[in-house]
């Protein structure tokens, strides 16, 4: 009973700051000024038809921000699963070592090599487009996705992909028939992470894109950096359009998502 | 499956493509035009040894970003990983929903780094705050915003991060504490442990690995500290929150001290690697039990 009382008030302070955004979002605001303070203005929908007023192309952005990562997850689930099932097939002594380096690889900050890849990009004429945005977006979340999906595999006794060898399956054949169906879970719960973590993405967008192509965390960038303040209830509703996408996503595949794991553990079911 | 040559290829060849040209050879390209008077400006290049780290080195302004870093970096992680560790430590033992109580749990997290800074920009102040809220009902006068504030913008900056990513480390634990056979908790309650010596004694030895894995990449995340503090300070007062990742930006992108900017850079990189070291040391021994 302790138990359930101590995560209700947990979860009430971490949602208590979002809860405030939800309200300000609908014009339910504080008012500080009085003694004791308390709450001003009908709820209203008002501030959220405001976003397109205050930023115009809010709604092309929060498209542009979908679109690149959707393609950034894919791709990096794509290729992290070619690239762990290798590596948890493949047996060297370095191989714990080069596991745990894509590790170090994933903790490292983009801002480590984002001024060179500034210049790279530019030189091959992919400044300020969606290729561009996708393509280095999906290399900084690789090392994470490699290192998860490790994880994942090398949990898969290999008897399955044996028998199917002796029945004649190429590589092919034993990914697509035995082992993704396999992992599928793990594979589309790590896919729906990096989507949430290439979403939120600032820095990557920010330095390789000039206007052309805009993600809505670069426009947010944009109206503090720039001077042109909004008001707390239009930030508000935009910060709630922004956050939906995500919550609705992660609300939907909450079993699914069990089966992300951080490296290799044993497979028991939370639920 | 035994992997022939081809198939090794067509297993590594699309990642090796993908994080060789779009990390690796731009790390690589970065570093050596570190030391040299190299930048996408000017036309003649020079080798210049370490001018620039010591230009970098040598800037008191980078000089506090440390300083700050560094702060945060100690005073975020292990608040985070406690945090984190505690809630998941309640959740441990079966509850009704309890996959639905790990994403509810997990919505800080779900706001980038760029929105926990517009949010808590409103939060802190004045006329909109919460802040300012709860300290009117408690009968005391105005607050100003703390993010404003010489002494507390650092600590601010830091609650943020911690109420943003303890819910992170929460997911990731979670199912590393579920997977601790029962048998080795019944044990410790035999023996008449407190939770406390559960903690040390079961969860922490049990979780070595997964507690370093998070560890790393907590570190990772705080070095780069740069979304949530552009907007929530921009690094000020003064330089009360600047930190690498703020100052490498603004000299590449800001004042076009393009060199500066990638040396920089590359200090990061360089402190992000000495604790990678550390950590792929740690991780290689087996746990003793």
């Amino acid at each position: 009973m302790t138990r359930v009382i101590l995560l209700l008030a947990t979860l009430a302070a971490f949602l208590l700051p979002l809860a405030w955004t939800v309200l300000a979002s609908i014009g339910v605001l504080p008012d500080n000024s009085a003694t004791p303070p308390s709450w001003k203005g009908p709820p209203t929908l008002e501030h959220f038809a405001e976003i397109g007023i205050a930023e115009p192309a809010f709604w092309q952005e929060l498209a542009t921000s979908t679109a690149s990562a959707v393609c950034a997850a894919a791709l990096t689930v794509g290729f992290s699963f070619l690239g762990a099932y290798g590596l948890a097939r493949s047996n060297f002594s370095a191989r714990r070592m080069l596991t745990q380096g894509f590790l170090v690889l994933a903790s490292l900050p983009v801002m480590a090599y984002i001024v060179p890849l500034s210049d790279l990009v530019r030189r091959v004429h992919l400044l300020d487009t969606f290729a561009g945005v996708v393509l280095a977006e999906s290399a900084v979340t690789a090392p994470l996705a490699v290192f998860v999906l490790h994880g994942a595999l090398t949990q898969l006794p290999p008897v399955w992909e044996e028998a199917a060898v002796l029945d004649g399956a190429g590589l092919a054949r034993v990914l697509g028939r035995v082992v993704l169906p396999l992992v599928a879970p793990s594979v589309a719960a790590t896919a729906i992470v990096l989507f949430v973590i290439d979403w939120n993405l600032l820095l990557v967008p920010l330095v390789l894109t000039s206007g052309q192509v805009k993600t809505v965390p670069v426009a947010m960038s944009d109206f503090f950096t720039f001077e042109r303040e909004l008001d707390w209830p239009t930030a508000a509703a935009a910060l709630v359009v922004s956050l939906a996408p995500l919550a609705l996503l992660v609300a939907v595949f909450h079993r699914l998502l069990e089966r992300f794991r951080l490296g290799a553990s044993d497979g028991r079911d939370i639920g | 499956m035994r992997l022939t040559t081809r198939d090794r290829i067509v297993l590594f060849a699309p990642l090796a493509v993908l994080l060789g040209g779009w990390l690796v050879l731009p790390a690589v390209l970065g570093l050596f035009a570190t030391f040299t008077t190299y930048s996408p400006f000017t036309t003649t290049v020079r080798f210049s040894g370490f001018a620039n780290y010591a230009a970098v080195v040598g800037d008191p302004q980078f000089g506090a970003a440390i300083r700050n870093i560094v702060v945060f970096t100690a005073v975020a992680v292990p608040l985070e990983l406690a945090v984190g560790f505690g809630i998941a430590y309640l959740l441990r033992r079966p509850i009704k929903g309890r996959a639905l109580w790990r994403v509810l749990l997990l919505a800080p997290w779900l706001v980038s780094p760029i929105a926990a800074g517009v949010m808590w920009h409103f939060l802190f102040g004045g006329a909109t705050g919460i802040l300012d809220f709860a300290f009117g009902w408690l009968g005391q006068p105005e607050v100003a915003s703390p993010a404003g504030d010489l002494r507390l913008a650092l600590l601010a900056a830091i609650a943020v991060e911690v109420w943003r990513v303890a819910p992170f480390v929460t997911f990731l634990l979670l199912p590393g504490l579920v997977s601790i056979p029962n048998e080795r908790w019944e044990e410790a309650t035999l023996a008449g442990a407190s939770w406390i010596q559960q903690v040390l004694h079961v969860a922490i030895p049990e979780l070595r690995t997964l507690l370093l894995t998070v560890g790393m990449l907590l570190v990772g995340l705080s070095f780069g500290a740069f979304d949530t503090i552009l907007i929530l300070t921009g690094g000020g007062p003064g330089t009360a929150t600047l930190t690498p990742a703020l100052y490498s930006y603004g000299r590449a992108f800001q004042t076009n001290d393009w060199p500066v900017g990638a040396a920089s850079g590359w200090l990061i990189a360089g402190g992000v690697i000495a604790v990678g070291a550390v950590y792929l040391r740690l991780a290689r021994e087996r746990p003793s039990r």
